[in-house]
């Protein structure tokens, strides 16, 4: 029972990652339509932000997550308006591949700037636990899960209490529409994936607590965008979260009972069935 | 017509690097790119570091005449089809003379195929899962000890202590390379009396090892070993801590041994022992030709790129010295002269003795083990070998 | 700046095969490939061989995504599928035969996309592409598991002699999938296939069979990549999953169909060709950056040939009508 326990705990620390990678590649993804093969890039992007922040500056990781938001927002916003926006109405093919072309160019800009070597955030409560019973908590994965769930708050207030907020809405649900009523869509469009590149921006400052940086390291974690989008339903903020938390218990639960060897496998098998049983999410909505 | 302009035009656009007549030309595919760029510019630099010495030192006599070296290199994007291509090219198109072998145990084996049948012989260096040598290939040869042996040297250390430790956990990742390592450290384990409590694999390219450390920590093992890379063993040694496992051993393949493990880690590296395949106070006396010893090879390479090297650096070094003494005894570039000479070489160098059974291994050589002690990495087992007692058992967290 | 979006008719140039000028150049091409082996040179006869090996896993994705409509993200799953049973045919039969490696792996494919596709080719759109990725990396998986099928540490292949064997079997393979595209696309099938991609119910109005008719192109595609899978486990020598399963394989034929032209019998083979020129000629001009070079041409070509290299052959009314085209995308 305690293994159990730790187990769950392990997984939904984890989850709150996932839920922060998948909330801004749900965003895109649900609003214009976009799936954003350079959303692992970003991720990168944003723990090499926090890395130079605190080799340099001593800033504690938690503390670059605004700055991490801010500049890879701008980054975000700038490359909507100079690339995707171009080519955004055309077959969703098209702009896969300009993404994955991006995230090509992105990672390997990396390579050159900070070498393939593996780089590390290394905090003073680096490891620092506390334990419930016999379950141990590491302090840092927590306040990560912690800063999971404010995010998610903070943009459900945006999107819902904001002038911008409902005209993202609002666009995603009738862009000819939104149009017609002054929306400047090209400028919204830039808003849109700014946020999502933020969001993977502050997602990466929270991976890089825990994990180590590599330019090539945001590539696992577009898959788990993927599935964690499908069980939460698209472009939902809440989604994210319900499933961001359910797919790191799955594969957690997964990998203890079924085979290490075979987590990916397993939470793989979920999104099919969910998708087959249920195409448009645990939370979605019944629309095409 | 405008197709062959298309194809041709490419390869055409390259000089043919004819190895003139006074040079002696290598090619290695080695990753630039992708997940082994790190592992791959380490390689580079051993190779470097022989080219630049042979060629500040008068070349090479072959068969009385002297010869540059020069060896051409090509980013294989730790893509083992990428690097049996680029491996073509360079026999084909380039016409080089010999092949320097590619990072990593994937690559190795698919450029192996290629070197069998173009006939043309390959040491490498970085590629040690006995897989690749299961075929009966004639032009392949290795110079590090085979992968199966990486963590031997830790539990035989473990096996001379006075507390002597009688459970094992092994994890690894699922890779031709880790799993030799897991099964190869299982089996001496057994061998010798101890009990394996906790055998798994994890997908290579994981990124949460929580439910592993959660595992391994129930079975509560005396000593934790990992089959793996830099990456894995970043993960694991920090869940061990986050999650307060104690053990009297953590021991890795791969990661102790570069200087990213300890920078990420800090303290939490502290106490973790890696096999190595060599080592900085290794005492080995080599024979004429190049260095001799390691401690010259470390202070001249230390010198040369700012670093002390590391064992990737030196096996890469030790690849282009079985070519260099193997072209000297055959007198001759012939392919085939040279493989015969590869295959009956018997020579001892800094890093160790160089000689190949019948698969082309180099089982002869044994491998060492390295702790880290105080942020330093000191070499604890053999004893003949050793500059540091290990520092065993390793305490409880709150004592590191 | 109102535009309508554009039919996606407008990604084909010229009819259902595409223009007819281009498909007979690229049987030109096919042919002057059958003479690359006579130049005796390993490295050429490598690069072609990829072309070829990349043509075929495009035609393979142009059947379900470009002529049928469903995006695949996961093609490379019968890539993985047909590599692996040529390579466990050598293992534990001895079988090295490259021609019963292909029909065995044709097998697995069908099978495969049967048990499969009647499920997930109920899912529209991004959906399924997500569930062939998905399904993709979960067999990559599963058969890193599979001690019998060499688990994670992968199988070597012994290779047979001549060589050029597999030259010939690749080529072989690839002028199969060219001409099954253009038989396949001239044939009511074909017109079923155009019907399911333009307007789903509207097919099945007019009594389309669309589940069989989309499991059926699945298939096909399945079978094309699954024998080039075979073909490059002998050519390699080595097969392990992270090779078999690569991202490259997944991702580069669609580059390709794209570059070539969607929904064409000659468009995989032109963009095969087109992509690994650009892609070569970086890798030898700019060793260290060609990736980042590599994106950087995808980037432009999207952004600047939605539609194809070849759809620029077709364009009618000069740089207006190319202007006036690509704005078509515009927000």
């Amino acid at each position: 029972m305690e293994a159990f326990l730790q187990i769950l705990v392990n997984g939904l620390l984890a989850g709150g990652i996932y839920a922060v990678v998948a909330l801004g590649f749900s965003l895109v993804w649900g609003i214009m339509n976009i799936i954003n093969l350079a959303h692992g890039a970003y991720v990168m992007m944003g723990a090499y932000i926090a890395y130079v922040l605190f080799s340099s500056f001593h800033l504690d990781p938690f503390l670059s997550i605004p700055i991490a938001f801010v500049v890879m927002f701008a980054f975000g916003y700038g490359i909507q308006r100079g690339a995707i926006n171009y080519v955004v109405r055309a077959p969703i093919l098209v702009t896969f591949l300009l993404t994955f072309g991006l995230s090509l160019l992105l990672v390997n800009v990396a390579l050159l700037v900070f070498h393939g070597d593996i780089k590390g955030i290394t905090t003073s409560y680096n490891g620092a636990n506390f334990s419930l019973g016999n379950v141990v908590v590491p302090i840092a994965k927590l306040a990560t899960l912690g800063a999971a769930l404010a995010i998610t708050g903070i943009m459900q207030i945006f999107l819902t209490r904001t002038k911008t907020g409902r005209a993202i809405r609002a666009t995603s649900m009738d862009i000819g529409a939104a149009q017609l009523s002054g929306v400047r869509v090209a400028h919204l469009y830039g808003i849109v994936y700014g946020l999502g590149a933020g969001l993977a921006g502050v997602a990466g400052v929270l991976v890089s607590l825990s994990y180590s940086l590599q330019p090539t390291m945001g590539d696992p974690f577009i898959i788990k965008a993927f599935v964690v989008c499908v069980l939460g339903g698209l472009g939902s903020v809440e989604g994210a979260l319900v499933g961001g938390l359910v797919y790191g218990i799955v594969d957690a639960i997964g990998s203890q009972y079924i085979g290490t060897g075979l987590s990916d496998a397993v939470a793989l098998a979920v999104l099919l069935i969910v998708l087959i049983v249920r195409p448009t999410g645990i939370m979605g909505k019944a629309t095409a | 017509m405008s197709l062959a302009v298309v194809v041709v035009a490419p390869t055409a656009m390259l000089a043919p690097a004819a190895a003139d007549d006074a040079t002696i030309v290598f090619g290695a595919a080695l990753a630039a790119t992708g997940r082994d760029a790190r592992e791959g510019a380490l390689t580079k630099d051993g190779y470097e570091f022989w080219k630049d010495y042979v060629n500040a030192h008068g070349g090479m006599k072959v068969g009385g005449k002297t010869y540059k070296v020069d060896i051409k290199y090509a980013d294989d994007e730790t893509n083992p089809q990428t690097a049996a291509r680029l491996v073509e090219k360079f026999i084909d198109q380039d016409h080089v003379n010999f092949i320097l072998g590619p990072y990593g145990s994937a690559n190795s084996a698919s450029t192996a195929a290629v070197v069998e049948r173009k006939k043309i012989p390959m040491v490498e260096g970085n590629g040690s899962a006995e897989k690749i040598f299961s075929q009966g290939f004639k032009y392949t040869f290795a110079v590090l000890s085979p992968a199966r042996r990486y963590l031997e040297g830790i539990l035989e250390m473990a096996l001379a202590q006075k507390d002597k430790p009688k459970t094992v956990a092994v994890v690894a990742a699922n890779d031709a390379f880790s799993l030799e390592v897991a099964q190869g450290a299982s089996d001496y384990a057994i061998a010798h009396g101890l009990k394996v409590v906790y055998n798994n694999k994890y997908p290579a390219d994981t990124t949460d090892v929580s439910s592993i450390v959660s595992a391994i920590k129930a079975t509560n093992p005396d000593v934790i070993l990992n089959g793996g890379h830099l990456q894995d063993a970043l993960l694991l040694q920090k869940g061990f801590k986050e999650q307060n496992v104690a053990a009297r051993i953590f021991g890795y393949s791969v990661g102790p041994d570069t200087p990213d493990f300890r920078k990420t880690l800090g303290s939490v590296a502290e106490y973790v022992y890696g096999g190595t395949q060599w080592s900085p106070t290794a005492k080995y006396k080599g024979a004429a030709g190049f260095i001799g010893d390691s401690k010259t090879y470390a202070a001249e390479f230390e010198k040369k790129y700012g670093h002390v090297p590391d064992y990737h650096n030196a096996e890469s070094t030790a690849t282009c010295l079985a070519f260099q003494y193997a072209i000297q005894k055959a007198g001759s570039l012939d392919p085939l002269k040279v493989r015969d000479a590869l295959q009956a070489l018997d020579v001892v160098t800094f890093y160790g003795i160089l000689k190949f059974d019948s698969r082309g291994i180099n089982v002869y050589k044994p491998m060492a083990v390295n702790q880290i002690q105080k942020g330093n990495l000191v070499t604890v087992w053999p004893t003949g070998v050793q500059n540091a007692k290990p520092a065993y058992p390793t305490p409880d967290w709150a004592k590191r | 700046m109102a535009a309508t979006a554009p039919p996606s008719r407008v990604t084909r140039a010229g009819g259902i095969t595409g223009n007819r000028t281009v498909f007979a150049i690229a049987c030109g091409l096919m042919v002057l490939f059958l003479l690359v082996p006579l130049a005796h040179n390993g490295y050429l006869e490598n690069l072609v061989r990829g072309v070829l090996m990349f043509a075929t896993l495009a035609y393979g994705w142009n059947m379900i995504g470009g002529y049928t409509g469903y995006v695949s993200f996961g093609n490379v799953v019968f890539f993985g599928l047909g590599s692996f049973t040529s390579a466990a045919l050598w293992q534990h039969f001895q079988q090295q035969n490259v021609l019963v490696a292909i029909v065995a792996s044709c097998l697995v494919a069908v099978v495969f996309a049967l048990v499969f596709g009647i499920p997930i080719l109920r899912l529209k759109g991004h959906y399924f592409g997500i569930a062939t990725l998905g399904l993709s990396i979960a067999i990559q998986e599963v058969i890193a598991n599979i001690d019998w099928l060499g688990g994670g540490s992968g199988f070597t292949v012994r290779q047979i002699e001549p060589f050029q064997i597999y030259y010939y079997a690749m080529w072989g393979v690839c002028a199969a999938s060219m001409a099954a595209t253009f038989f396949v696309a001239r044939s009511k099938f074909g017109y079923a296939l155009v019907a399911i991609r333009e307007n789903e119910e509207a097919a099945a109005i007019l009594g389309i069979d669309a589940t069989r008719m989309k499991v059926l192109a699945w298939a096909i595609s399945g079978m094309m990549a699954a024998s080039a899978g075979a073909v490059f486990a002998g050519a390699n020598g080595f097969v392990d999953p992270p090779t078999a399963f690569a991202i490259d394989n997944n991702v580069f034929p669609i580059v390709m169909t794209i570059l070539g032209g969607v929904g064409t019998a000659a468009g995989p083979l032109v963009g095969a060709l087109v992509l690994t020129a650009i892609n070569e000629t970086l890798w030898t001009h700019f060793p260290q950056i060609h990736t980042l070079f590599f994106g950087a041409v995808i980037v432009l070509v999207v952004v600047f040939l939605p539609r194809g290299v070849l759809w620029l052959l077709s364009l009618r009314g000069g740089i207006a009508g190319y202007l006036a085209s690509v704005k078509a995308y515009r927000v």
